[in-house]
This record gives structure tokens, sequence and C-alpha cells, in this order.
């Protein structure tokens, strides 16, 4: 039994199936990939997964508790990091500010969150300098290291992350899929929302979506 | 607690929002701070004057009273109302003034702080007492026609405040009037400092002595000096005299200029005789004595009494006191100094009754402009909720968090509004009560050109003596009286307006603001989806 399990989730857009009877198990220190093309449904799982939409039918098990149970901010904010495609930043806030404010809403009993802050923006390629700065003046490649620092800030046993290379060089594309290859190799279960075959061959898994 | 982190973060980030609401807030919180600090100063001013002022009050009877009760319910088919007159006359015929034991009886009451009485009579003057006039004997005639008999025999009120001019055959026919008084306390022009003793002493109190008084002009008149005895007599019967000594002389601040022509001499301040209550009794009781047949008029007094009390609160006890003590339907208590005092707060009234309406006006427009820009305001940041929603921050605690931004902006902006009401609230209450006194005052001045009449006159066309109290609609004049009284008496100026309450009311207006603002934001709040924001966003 993996850590979050899809059983025969379905999901419409009103009358518009986009999901159907989708079952899978993800399990933790492995990096998936969804895949799949333009419509196939890969954004919509990846709410699904978050908790952000629920499943018109079926169910998704969180450590084999059905998440519609979990009360879904708690589930946000603790046990899943997400990383969304246009990173979803506070843009009046700092890089550092951003980071501390999501273990803030964690609950993170941290005595110096900034500290630990800065240090995640460490260790994601961001300095001192770029941590402090306002997030509009951060590139979109740092931006996503933010997201990722954020993702990461509050220690989620999942980590789920919509096109995390779609804006970025090769170069940087690179780096970020090496944070992801570290962070499952350190025992996270990351799942990877793309339709690049780059990225899906990084991975250990590849689940290719299919549209209805 | 990073809930308030986070929102005082917000506001300093949002400079130009937080400073547009915080305007907003300053000019509501500004407006309502003068509003609630004029009517605070109403309240302040009626608070201090009621504090320091003592009340006295009257009995009376209540004519008006009496009349109402006889009206009919219905016109009858003339079209008129049907008043009985004949009823009413018995009923005024049947009717007597209090006597002296009554008054007393109802001074028992404990609310009552001290008591006094005054007695009016008239007499006529004699070889060695002649009435400062300023007529020649030609004059005094005509004057005789026109008072009393001008004004179709009319009769000064009673002055224990007769309402229906209920005389009891008292006349005013007599040169001189010669008042009576209880005690010190009674002598109000001394008390009141507008009457001062410039030779010799006042009689003592309560004495039998035929001691007395008189004003420095009738001295003067007729060569009199401390010392000097003059003589009156009893003006139905010239044989009937009566000797006083004059312990002392007077002079008076009061209606110095008393206009002769129209009114009787007993009527000038300065043919004022005053002697103890006891020693005039004495008179009275004389009098009595010596006119025992029918055709005889013997000299009568009219006796006024005043209740002086500590309080406003005690005189309202007093009235219920006095019902408890068997004081008639038919006869009212009244307070002079309270009538002078409403009529005192008149423009203090009518503008803290303006800045009542001035506040909720400004209340309702600012709050409304307020709940709009939040509108906007939650608008704007929709992306903002999502993302901190998608971070699994509860509903709640977004909402909370965009209540504490108004909050903090809206408490800021009432700690500058009270801090600027504070220092223009006492100049501003003051310039906007001289208005209205101004308008006041020269509304009353029409009224009384439109009537024909000086300044110093009274409704009723008549001067009422410095010593009476003021006729209070039940006689003649009545509502006209009413209009023109105590128009230089109002309060002009206010010292303190802003007082803790104004602070607290200020309080509770912002936290209202606050409420009604953020009631928006958080309905807003509640209602958003994070994942149709994004997928909007997208």
């Amino acid at each position: 039994m993996g850590i979050l399990t899809l059983n025969n989730v379905c999901f419409s857009y009103g009358k518009n199936p986009v999901l159907k009877d989708i079952s899978y198990d993800f399990e933790v220190g492995k990096m998936y990939c969804v895949t799949g093309k333009s419509g196939a449904g890969k954004t919509t799982l990846l709410s699904l997964l978050s908790g952000l939409a629920q499943p018109t039918d079926g169910s998704i098990l969180y450590d084999e508790k059905d998440i519609k149970k979990i009360d879904k901010y708690n589930f946000r904010s603790k046990y899943i990091g997400v990383i969304f495609q246009s990173y979803n930043l506070l843009t009046k806030f700092t890089a550092l500010e951003n980071v501390v404010l999501s273990m803030d809403i964690a609950g993170v009993k941290e005595i110096n969150k900034k500290q630990k802050a800065k240090d995640l923006l460490l260790s994601v390629g961001l300095n001192e300098d770029e941590a402090n700065r306002p997030i509009l003046q951060l590139s979109g490649g740092q931006q996503q290291r933010v997201a990722i620092a954020r993702a990461l800030s509050y220690n989620p046993d999942i980590i789920l992350a919509d096109e995390p290379t779609g804006n970025l060089d090769r170069e940087t594309e690179n780096d970020i899929m090496n944070i992801f290859r570290q962070l499952s190799d350190q025992g996270k279960c990351v799942i990877l929302v793309s339709h690049s075959p780059a990225v899906a061959e990084l991975c250990d898994e590849i689940y290719e979506l299919s549209k209805i | 607690m990073y809930v308030i982190k986070n929102a005082l973060k917000c506001i300093s980030r949002a400079k130009g929002r937080s400073v547009l609401i915080g305007i907003i807030a300053l000019v509501i919180a500004t407006s309502a701070c003068l509003g609630l600090s004029i009517r605070q100063a109403a309240e302040n001013a009626k608070q201090t004057t009621l504090e320091s002022m003592s009340v006295t009050a009257q009995i009376s009877f209540d004519r008006q009273s009496v009349m109402q009760n006889l009206q009919p319910p219905q016109e009858n088919e003339d079209g008129k109302n049907g008043f009985d007159r004949d009823k009413f006359s018995e009923i005024m015929g049947g009717t007597s003034a209090l006597s002296l034991e009554e008054y007393e009886k109802y001074a028992k009451a404990d609310t009552v702080y001290d008591f006094y009485y005054t007695q009016t009579a008239y007499f006529n003057g004699s070889d060695n007492l002649e009435a400062v006039t300023d007529e020649t004997e030609e004059d005094d005639d005509n004057t005789q026609n026109q008072m009393p008999g001008g004004f179709g025999g009319f009769q000064m009120p009673d002055r224990g405040g007769m309402k229906g001019g209920m005389m009891s055959g008292l006349s005013a026919d007599g040169d001189f009037t010669v008042i009576g008084y209880s005690s010190d306390s009674a002598m109000s022009d001394f008390v009141n400092n507008t009457s001062s003793i410039t030779s010799g002493t006042v009689f003592k109190e309560g004495t039998e002595t035929l001691d007395c008084i008189i004003s420095e002009e009738l001295a003067t008149f007729n060569s009199i000096s401390v010392g000097d005895s003059i003589t009156v007599t009893n003006s139905a019967n010239d044989d009937e005299t009566y000797n006083l000594l004059v312990v002392g002389i007077y002079t008076s601040t009061e209606n110095n200029d008393f206009t002769m022509s129209m009114f009787g001499s007993n009527q000038d301040p300065a043919n004022k005789i005053y002697m103890s209550a006891n020693a005039l009794q004495k008179i009275i009781d004389a009098s009595e004595d010596i006119n025992t047949d029918d055709e005889s008029s013997p000299i009568k007094a009219s006796l006024s009494a005043t209740y002086s009390f500590a309080d406003v609160d005690s005189y309202y006890q007093f009235e219920e006191d006095v019902r408890s003590l068997g004081l008639d339907d038919s006869y009212t208590v009244s307070s002079a100094d309270l009538t002078s005092f409403e009529n005192s707060l008149t423009p203090l009234n009518t503008l803290s009754s303006m800045a009542g309406w001035f506040l909720l006006v400004i209340l309702i427009i600012g709050a409304v402009i307020l709940v709009v820009l939040n509108i906007f305001n939650v608008r704007e940041r929709k992306y903002e909720i999502g993302v901190l929603t998608a971070m699994g921050m509860k509903k709640g605690k977004v909402a909370l968090q965009f209540v504490c931004e108004i909050l903090v902006i809206t408490m800021i902006a009432v700690i500058i509004g009270a801090g600027i009401g504070a220092v223009s609230s006492v100049p501003v209450t003051n310039a906007l009560l001289e208005n209205q006194t101004q308008s006041q005052s020269e509304s009353i001045q029409q009224l009384e050109n439109n009537f024909g009449r000086p300044g110093n006159m009274n409704g009723s066309g008549l001067q009422t003596p410095p010593d009476m109290p003021q006729n209070d609609g039940g006689g003649f004049g009545g509502k006209i009286e009413q209009m023109f009284s105590g128009a230089s008496d109002y309060i002009t100026e206010v010292d303190s307006a802003m007082n803790l309450t104004v602070v607290f009311q200020m309080l509770l207006i912002g936290l209202g603001l606050t409420l009604v603002a953020s009631g928006v934001s958080v309905m807003f709040v509640m209602r958003y989806d994070p994942l149709k924001i994004f997928a909007n966003r997208d």
C-alpha cells in the first residue's frame, strides 16, 4: 500500500468527464511522472491529489485514510507540498517571507523559522540577497526554486509539481530535477506532472493519462 | 499570531490602498468625533449647570388644566367646543389660594432644602412719603386709566404663582408695593447681588417690629435718611396709617430703565418697600381688626411661597411628595429656574440634535464608502486569497487577516481623528454655538419687532417686576412670552467637549465600521475557491 492511493477515481467538469476509473499507488522514495497530452487531465489529477478538488467518484487515500475525511487545509498545509505551474507565490512578500509564512500556516514549531527558510532557499540555490528580494524581482527559475523551498518548508511526505520545468532553460531544468531526485532519495514521494519526455526519463515511474 | 503579523505586513506593503482606506476612515472618525463631542458638550454643560444650580419651585393653581378638564371631547352642533363658562367661574370662585399653613405643610417634605415666603401688599403714601414718579398730575390721571383699568381690570399675578390671576380681592391700587420677607434667603435680589444696602442695615430676620428698607431713589425723592419714620396708608382708607422705621437704604442694579408711563407707580422698583413678613402680617392683622364691617376694605396681601432644593432630583421628588401630602390636582408645582435653564439650553440642544443627524449621515455614507472600497480591495486580492487557502490557510484565518487589516487602519484613523477632534471640538462647538445663539437671538428679535415691542418686554406686553416669578404661560402672554424669555441667558460657550465617554463611543464606532466593512471581505473570502481563482488567472 502506497502513501497515496487512487481508487477508481473519476472526475468531471459538469457533464464533461475528465478522469475515469483511475487507480494507482504512489510510494515514498520514488519519483513519478504523470504525463499525457494536453487536456488529458494531468493538472486535474494534481488538483485531486493536493485536495484542491474532490473526485466525483472513487476515493483518494493518504496513508490509508480517505482524504475527504482529513481536514483539507491541514492536509494541504502539512502532508503535501504543491509546486504550481505558475508558482502561486505572494508577490508582495519576499522569497524568505513566502517560505516563513508557509511554515507559520503549517504550524511548524521551529524557533528560528527565518534561519530555516534561509537554509532551505540556499539549498535550492538562492543566496541571502535573493532570498530577501520581493518575488517580482526574481526570475522564473528563481521563483520556481522559491516555490520548491516553500513546498519543503514543513517537511511533507509528498511533493507535487505541475510542469516544474516548463518555463526553464536547460541548465536550470537540470538543477531543479536534481533537487527532486535528492528529495525522492531522501524518502519523499515526488509526483511530477509534465509532458516533457526529458523529465519523464528522469523519473522512476511514468503514469500516462489518455484523453477520454 | 502570524495572522496579525501578516496583516501588518500587508498594510505596510500596500501603502496606497491602506492610505486610501485610512483617509476615508479618518474623515469619518474626525467628523464622528466632532459630532459626538458636540453632543457630549451639550450633556456636560447641562450636567454641570444642573449640579451647580439650586432649584426653587412654587406651587401654583393650574388654570389650564381646569380649562382642559371642562372642555368637552367633541364639538357641539354649532361647531363650537361648548366650553362650560359657568362651571369654570364656579370652580374659580370656589378655589382659594393656598394658605401659609398649607405651604408650610408641604415644606415638611424631606426633599425641601429651604422654604421661605413673601407677602405683598399695596399702600398709599402720606405727607412725608410720596412715590417716585416722573409724571405731572395730569399724566398721573391718564396712568390711572391705563393701569390697571387700561388692561381690562388687570391685576398683577399672584406672587404664589396663581396662574389664573386669582387675586382674592387683592388690588394693585396703591402707590407703594410693600413686600414682607420671611427670611433673609427670601430676599433674592440681595442674595443674587442685584441689590445691596448702601446705608444702615436690613431689618432683623423674622422681626415683628415695623422696620423697613427703602430704595435710594425713594430716599432721595423724599429726603429720607436711615432712622427716619415713614407713613403708609391703606389705599382704601386714608385714615388708616402705619408708621415704619427706615433702618436701611438699598440700591438695585435691576430695572433702572423702568418705563413709568405704562405702569402704576407701585410697579416702579424705586417704590418698593421691604420689611419682615411678620411685621407686614402684623399690619394686615391690625387692618383686619380696624375694618370689620362689610363696606370697609382691610389691607390684603398676596402670598408667595418658594421651596428650595439641593438638586433637580429633589425637585422632581418633591412633586410626588406634595401629592402624597394631599395637594389637589388643580395645583401644579413649577420651577422658573428649570424653565429658564431649559430655555438657556435651546441653542445647545438644537446644535446637539443637528450634530446627531450629522453623525448619522456621516456614519452611513462613510460605511457605504468603506464597504465599496473593501469590495474592490477583496476582488483585487482574490489571487492572494487563493494562494493562502491553497497553502492550507483556513478561510476563517484569511478572513481574520482581512478584518485585522481594516481594524488596524480604522483604529489608527480613530486615534488620529480623536486627536484632531480633541483639539478642534471646543472651538468648533463654540463657533457653531455662537452662530446658533445669534440665529436664535435674531429670530426672537425679529419676532419682537413683528409684535412692535421693545427688547425688554415680555410677551404679555407687561414688564414683570423683578421680584416676581415669571408667568409661565398660564395667564396672559402664554407662548409668546415663553418664546421671548431667556434670550440673553443662552449657554454660549462650552469648556470641554471630549471626554472618556466620547473616546469610548469613538472606539465603538471604529469597531462598528470595521465590522461593516470587513463583513464584505469575510463574505467574499468564504465564497472564493482557490482552484477557480487559479483557473481564471491562467
